[in-house]
């Protein structure tokens, strides 16, 4: 018998700030946040342009951050014996400083060439062998330890969160790139309804740094005319975001018995492969067919009121992401609002997928469709209603939020206000 | 039930370069299922690695660090995604993949995994991976502050669990601690020893 999964907590930041407000003012009232980056020099790459809040801060204090925020808000006691499952890649900014300090000229061990072998040293790793926990135990890394290269490995990452937060259930980190966070959310759904576990802190981060925009740079995938404009004809690629979310879920009887309050339910889940390519999403959307197919059905085939898309704004993606919405709804995906809120954030990377499912519960409790920003015309193979430019009113009850990720990974998730 | 291994002399993959680690994965997979071939529409892939590709990553931060141009095909492999989906295209897999880290033995959570996927009426088959390169002067220091450590050689390991299949545990006679032959693989080297036999 499975059991029923309930969103209980929720953190949230964005380019817009800290909260759900800060989400309410920026993607509900369909205002992009992109603006010229000033964290590093951008002068090397096509765009110079993100959506990012103020200075960077380490990615372990922004996840404790909104974690903390959800965990606040569901009234979860330190001690829990809650997973702790986390979307990322890993600090990304220890990576640039680890190596900036190891190849300067004259450090220890540099090169004149990255493809030159170094010599073995720690450059850059203030944290010495033995001096960075208390546990003692491989796999238990302080969360207080001050940010050495260990940082970099998304593990530690789950590992560092759980600890802050002091919960005892399972650590993991799920690194599957852009539905990261979203697969986070599918397992600790799959737990909860099969009683392995009671609760889940599931969470994501990512955040503007200069190494991801260098290889969305190599790989042509940035905008060029500094907005993101899905499934617009004049699109031309996505701009990275920061972002991050957590949200607590857990089952029916926990949230009873703790007396939390449902905010939203979990009612179903899917992933699926495209089996097609391994960058490019299938052209018809066939694993987002698929995965959604799945948590539609898990869900017990419910009407959806509103789809939060992938909708990256890159050539592949919207047709292919439409052709699939067309195959999953027939004849009703004419009449089913579908934005891309990466229009106003950005794309989040790791992080897409619990910020989207952030978004969709505030569009589901707060009744308002957020729009799809900087729409522009509509390419003509992209032909549903994207709710351009500006939000709606509606009732809503249920919700689809759609993430896909290179090598074809689809997820989607049903949620329904509660 | 079936296992493989792979080791840094796994033939190139076309579209992949400068890493081991695709090209492993790759192989110890494709072992696996050419052996024992299987509904693709049913079949799960999990992936868990500490240290992820740090090959490519490092690669890819030094040339930056250096003022060079990244090269495209480094960002298309710059997530152990793009070898599965790989292996997805060419054994026409279309169930969840997923790509994991944890900083201990991953042979828990790949078996936990398998067995929460497997209740799922859509999924008879779960391909398991375990990868870790020797790594960097990077992961060198990160291994260094989790108190654990890479194997000695870059190596891949993966068992095929069908839904008929005994689901197996980790092998409780090993200690838990990295060795340094197989460092945070250890218990799923041995693993899939006992599955396949003696490791090559």
């Amino acid at each position: 018998m499975s059991r029923e999964v309930l969103l209980t907590g929720f953190g949230v930041r964005t380019a817009f700030g800290t909260g759900a407000d800060a989400v309410r003012e920026g993607v509900f009232d369909g205002r992009p946040a992109f603006a010229p980056i000033t964290r590093f020099d951008t002068g090397p790459y096509r765009t110079g342009r993100a959506a990012t809040g103020g200075p960077a801060a380490p990615l372990r204090e922004v996840l404790a951050e909104v974690a903390g925020a959800a965990v606040a808000m569901a009234g979860l006691p330190t001690g829990a014996g809650a997973a702790v499952l986390v979307g990322t890649a890993g600090d990304f900014t220890g990576l640039t400083r680890f190596w900036r300090t190891a190849d300067a000229p004259g450090a220890p061990g540099s090169t004149d060439s990255p493809g030159s072998p170094g010599s073995p040293g720690s450059p850059g790793a203030p944290g010495s062998p033995g001096s960075t926990g208390s546990s003692g135990s491989p796999g238990a890394p302080a969360a207080a330890d001050s940010g050495g290269a260990a940082q970099t490995v998304p593990g530690w990452q789950a590992e560092a969160l759980a600890d802050t937060l002091g919960l005892r259930g399972p650590r993991l980190a799920f690194t599957s790139a852009c539905v990261a966070s979203a697969t986070a959310i599918t397992h600790a759904c799959r737990l909860i309804a099969s009683g392995r576990a009671d609760t889940a802190v599931c969470a994501g981060a990512y955040l503007v740094e200069e190494e991801n925009l260098a290889k969305f740079d190599s790989g042509f995938a940035l905008s060029r005319d500094g907005m993101v404009r899905p499934f617009c004809a004049d699109r031309s690629g996505l701009l990275l975001g920061d972002g991050a979310a957590a949200v607590v879920l857990e089952s029916a009887e926990s949230a009873r018995r703790r007396g939390a309050r449902a905010l939203g339910a979990l009612t179903g889940w899917g992933a699926a492969g495209d089996a097609h390519h391994i960058a490019r999403p299938h052209p018809e959307g066939a694993g987002l067919v698929m995965a959604a197919g799945q948590a539609l059905r898990r869900a017990g085939g419910p009407r959806i009121d509103y789809v939060n898309a992938h909708g990256t704004a890159t050539r592949y993606n919207d047709p292919a992401e439409t052709r699939g919405l067309r195959t999953l709804f027939g004849a009703a995906a004419a009449r089913t609002p579908v934005s891309s809120t990466k229009s106003t954030t950005g794309h989040l990377l790791e992080a897409s997928g619990v910020v989207e499912l952030v978004i969709t519960l505030l569009a589901l409790r707060d009744g308002v469709l957020p729009p799809t920003a900087g729409f522009t015309e509509p390419d003509p193979h992209c032909d549903l209603d994207y709710v351009p430019n500006r939000p709606h009113k509606a009732d809503l009850r249920r919700a689809l939020t759609l993430n896909a990720a290179f090598g074809g990974a689809n997820t989607a998730l049903v949620l329904e206000r509660a | 039930m079936i296992a493989a291994m792979s080791g840094p002399s796994a033939p190139p993959v076309a579209g992949f370069v400068e890493s081991p680690f695709n090209p492993m994965v790759y192989e110890a997979v494709e072992r696996c299922l050419t052996a024992r071939p299987g509904d693709g529409s049913r079949t799960a892939m999990v992936l868990a690695s500490t240290m992820g590709d740090a090959a490519t990553l490092d690669l890819g931060s030094r040339l930056l660090v250096a003022g060079q141009v990244h090269n495209p095909l480094l960002f298309m492999q710059s997530t152990a995604n793009a070898v599965l989906g790989q292996l997805s295209r060419e054994f026409a897999i279309t169930g969840p993949l997923l790509c994991l880290s944890t900083v201990a033995d991953p042979a828990d959570e790949l078996l936990a995994a398998a067995e929460l996927l497997l209740e799922d009426e859509e999924l008879d088959r779960v391909v398991l991976i375990g990868v870790e390169l020797t790594g960097s002067e990077r992961t060198t220091a990160a291994y260094r502050e989790l108190r654990t450590g890479p194997p000695a050689a870059d190596l891949a390991v993966a068992i095929v669990l069908d839904r008929d299949d005994p689901l197996p545990h980790p092998p409780s006679d090993i200690p838990s601690a990295p060795s340094g032959e197989y460092g945070t693989l250890r218990g799923l080297v041995e693993l899939a020893a006992r599955i396949q036999g003696p490791t090559p």
